[in-house]
């Protein structure tokens, strides 16, 4: 059942602004691919585009074998998750979730046992007699994704579907929903502005920033080698650090330490290092930064410390226990294999 | 045929020609039937109205009119918008009241106050358990011109005001509170805020209030048919008269022309007055 | 003073803090004006329907009772016993009935595209319906009658329906426009991904959760029409509205007439403003912004 979607080349102007800057994207049948980016990003136009909710500027669309460019979102064999639900208030969530089946004119005994177990896969057989008014937030979200995946669609398109519920049950819906369609093998398109949620329902990943696609891999290879500062920036909690290095003679020279550089060449570049890849030390070395600790937070599993290292601001995760305070001049050791590159001027990884 | 693009001008057409047909037709109609006599483009049904012994009367009796009622409804409208963002029980009772008028004609709200203000009705004989009449006595003739106008006024402010409060209790809930709280922090006294907070923030309120309250009162006619006939001529009443009992609708239709060009003129300068600023939202 | 009369005076006041409430000098002032502005609305609407109930003769009573000791459907009776009351009030009924089925079978699809799409020209169509409320309504009516007579539409139920339509015609896109806004528009959307056309899921979607909307505003309509004078009276001659009727019989007819008439125009105020008071801001809503 399942299809692969492939998006060429695809561009959309809203008036003079433009959403998106010729977008690509080849999404393998039963893949789990999440668009992430911040508001504004583009990434909800695109889920819109490949259900048909908008229509593309320009470029080809494909959803399995099919071109669908122009198709309205009935014919496209598609099933969508809205962010506010969109449970219909007139209908009993039965009728919410027998809704596209009803349309696709499928007899009452075949929509009766799809609608039971939709229900059932999402645990709300006990509300199907209610309306949506008698429901909480997240049992909406219930109904919602149990009448997607009722219509059985060769695509399931997600538009930031956990984004209304509270944190702690947006943890439980998370690892809920990944567990079923990871069972239903549905192609789906998730999007999130949420760079946790997306590392942890993922197959593969497109980051996406200003109306472009700027990575498209796998979650652990969008974490370990960012494409660019801001997809670095982006992904996790802390951000990556960044520190304005001068490159001469083979090495690269920020706040007193002297590393190796990655490629020949001299100028201005940007060293990039995740937080928890650096180690406070006890001495000074040649490949040592040194910085002063403005603020320790204490989190709980761990230390976050804020420092100062030439003047840039710097991250550090430490211990819960650490003896750490704020105030001292430290040592910072980095995890050689970790350090990545990027150029000063235009952002992107050095290789 | 029908597109995502033109779809929406479809579902407009129809209303739209509709308010052509009944709206601009009969609009452009009305002036060249104003400005025409005999096939002839003339003044002469003008010249016909001004010369006429009730032009002035009615001129001014619907001017002073507006000039009393208007204020008067604002005032009371404003009144009954800020007492409602106080009132903590029965909030919906008093709106529901306070809004029973706006359903009311104005031929039925002349009937109301006929009921109360006639030789033997309810205000007369209040006025004489009070002591202050003797027996019945008439208030809505042409010769107590006064008392009649002032009945026009009671039913006027009585029918009319309920709309003004709607539109004002409207923009009022637009306000939010913490503009309100933040003064009241900042040691604004109730009269302060009202005047410093609600009052700037509600013009553009205001402004539709005034202009939509005005625009109808100078169309005031049943009221003053209903509580006394003929004694008190109108603008309106006017070019009723032509129309419908002397048939002239050329002297009908210039009196129709002078109400919107009166209406035009009310209209520019409150936009002019109460000159709503373009804020960035 | 003795202890005695000193107790009794306790006593009452205890009472009295037990039926008033313990409100502030300030707080019994706003309740009070709060009750003179309800009276000033209830009081004359109260005397009105009391005078439409009393026998003909109270008219001539002196001085009037205030509370209903003599209630009487003779005034009712006999006005509805006048040549020509009755048929005038079944076109009172038609032409209100005709009005709302136009306005809002025209004026609901144009709420639909004011609230659901962005299009050339829609600012200046909002514009338009806003100001055709500020139209005299003297400037309509009175080339109409002449235009009315060539096509046949002079002194028809029809022909007035028209024009009271036009009037309601903007009232009734305005409140339909904030209608459809308010129904989210991720609904429609979730009904086209699940096999419905756009017709299909405005029907099956769109229209059962705007049904009780639309009735407030159809009853709006009813109401514009029901009241609507001098059209009405311009417009006929043998075949009159309620309204159209009372106003030309107004000079001639007795008092206790002209009550019971003022009592069958009042009474849709009273249902219209209960069925309609939650939409009664929508109807403004827009024309403030």
């Amino acid at each position: 059942m399942a299809a692969g979607i492939y998006v060429d080349k695809v561009r959309k102007v809203f008036g003079t602004f433009e959403a998106l800057k010729s977008v690509s994207l080849d999404v393998q049948p039963e893949e789990f691919t999440v668009l992430l980016g911040p508001s504004g990003c583009g990434k909800t136009t695109l889920l819109r585009i490949i259900a048909g909710l908008e229509t593309e500027t320009s470029g080809v669309l494909k959803i399995g074998d099919k071109q669908v460019n122009g198709l309205p979102p009935r014919d496209r064999n598609i099933a969508m998750v809205f962010q506010n639900y969109a449970v219909f208030p007139h209908l009993t969530i039965f009728e919410n979730i027998a809704f596209g089946l009803r349309m696709k004119k499928l007899l009452n005994s075949e929509i009766e046992p799809r609608v039971k177990k939709a229900a059932g896969m999402m645990h709300i057989e006990h509300l199907l007699e209610r309306y949506s008014g008698q429901l909480s937030g997240g049992q909406r979200q219930r109904v919602a994704v149990a009448r997607a995946l009722a219509m059985e669609p060769e695509v399931l398109l997600m538009d930031e579907p956990l984004s209304n519920l509270d944190a702690l049950l947006r943890l439980e819906m998370r690892a809920e929903l990944k567990g079923l369609l990871a069972e239903s093998r549905t192609t789906t398109i998730y999007v999130t502005h949420d760079q946790v949620e997306a590392m942890s329902l993922a197959d593969r990943i497109a980051v996406m920033h200003g109306g472009h696609i700027i990575q498209y891999d796998s979650p652990i290879q969008v974490y370990q080698n960012p494409a660019n500062e801001f997809c670095g920036g982006f992904i996790g909690n802390p951000p990556m650090n960044f520190l304005q290095a001068e490159r001469r003679n083979g090495h690269c020279h920020i706040a007193g330490a002297a590393l190796t550089a990655p490629s020949q060449g001299n100028g201005r570049v940007t060293l990039g290092i995740r937080p928890e890849d650096v180690v406070v030390a006890e001495a000074s070395a040649a490949d040592h930064l040194s910085g002063h600790v403005t603020v320790v937070e204490p989190l709980g599993p761990h230390n976050l410390l804020t420092l100062s290292v030439d003047q840039q601001l710097f991250r550090v995760t430490t211990a819960a226990d650490s003896p750490i305070r704020s105030g001292q001049e430290v040592h910072l050791a980095l995890a050689p294999g970790r350090l990545r590159w990027f150029d000063s001027e235009s952002g992107q990884a050095l290789h | 045929m029908i597109s995502e693009k033109t779809l929406p001008y479809w579902l407009l057409a129809p209303s739209l020609v509709f308010l052509i047909a009944l709206f601009a037709y009969p609009f452009a109609d009305a002036f060249i039937i104003a400005f025409q006599a005999d096939g002839q483009w003339t003044f002469e049904n003008f010249r016909t109205m001004a010369d006429d012994i009730n032009f002035g009367l009615s001129f001014w009796n619907t001017l002073i009119l507006v000039l009393i009622v208007v204020p008067l409804q604002l005032a009371i409208a404003l009144t009954m918008a800020m007492m409602l963002t106080k009132i903590r029980a029965g909030r919906d009772l008093v709106l529901y009241v306070w809004t029973i008028p706006l359903g009311i004609s104005d031929l039925a709200a002349g009937v109301v106050w006929l009921a109360l203000l006639s030789e033997r009705g309810y205000i007369n004989t209040a006025l004489s358990a009070l002591g202050l009449l003797d027996g019945p006595t008439l208030w809505l003739s042409y010769e107590t011109p006064v008392a009649l106008f002032v009945a026009v006024i009671f039913a006027e402010v009585w029918r009319a005001t309920a709309i003004v409060m709607v539109i004002l209790v409207a923009g009022v809930q637009l306000i939010p509170k913490e503009y309100n709280e933040a003064a009241e922090i900042f040691g604004a006294s109730a009269w302060q805020r009202f005047i410093k907070i609600t009052l700037p923030l509600l013009k553009p309120s205001l402004q539709t209030a005034l202009i939509l309250r005005t625009l109808l009162a100078f169309e005031v006619f049943a009221v003053v048919v209903a509580l006394g006939g003929r004694d008190l001529p109108v603008l309106m009443g006017e070019a009723f008269l032509w129309q419908f009992d002397y048939r002239d609708s050329g002297v009908a239709s210039a009196y129709a022309v002078l109400i919107l060009l009166i209406s035009i003129a009310f209209t520019l300068v409150y936009l002019r007055v109460l000159r709503v600023k373009e804020e960035p939202q | 003073m003795t202890d005695a009369t000193q107790e009794d005076l306790q006593d009452k006041r205890n009472l009295l803090d037990r039926l008033l409430p313990r409100w502030s000098v300030g707080q019994w002032l706003f309740a009070t004006i709060c009750l003179i502005l309800c009276l000033w609305v209830l009081l004359p609407i109260y005397l009105l329907v009391l005078s439409a109930f009393s026998p003909r003769d109270a008219v001539f009573a002196w001085p009037k009772a205030y509370l209903p000791f003599d209630i009487s459907t003779d005034t009712i009776a006999f006005f509805f016993g006048v040549r020509g009351v009755f048929s005038a009030f079944l076109n009172s009924v038609m032409v209100a009935a005709l009005t709302m089925v136009i306005s809002i079978g025209l004026g609901a699809p144009a709420g639909y595209a004011l609230a659901r799409f962005r299009f050339r020209g829609k600012d200046s169509f909002r514009l338009l319906i806003v100001m055709t409320r500020a139209f005299p309504i003297a400037i309509l009516a009175l080339p109409l009658t002449v235009t009315f007579i060539k096509l046949g539409l002079y002194d028809t139920v029809f022909g007035v329906a028209l024009v009271h339509s036009a009037l309601a015609l903007p009232f009734a896109v305005l409140i339909s426009s904030s209608l459809f806004m308010g129904i989210p528009f991720e609904l429609e959307e979730a009904a086209w991904t699940m096999g419905c056309t756009r017709f299909q899921a405005f029907w099956r979607v769109v229209m059962p959760i705007a049904t009780p909307g639309l009735a407030a505003a159809a009853i709006f309509a009813f109401v514009i029409s029901w009241n609507e004078v001098f059209a009405a009276t311009i417009l006929t001659l043998q075949h009159p509205t309620l309204t159209a009727f009372l106003l030309t019989t107004l000079s001639e007819s007795p008092l206790y007439f002209r009550f019971a008439g003022g009592f069958f125009l009042v009474v849709p105020a009273l249902v219209f403003i209960f069925a309609v008071r939650k939409y009664l801001f929508s109807m403004w809503g827009i024309a403030n912004r």
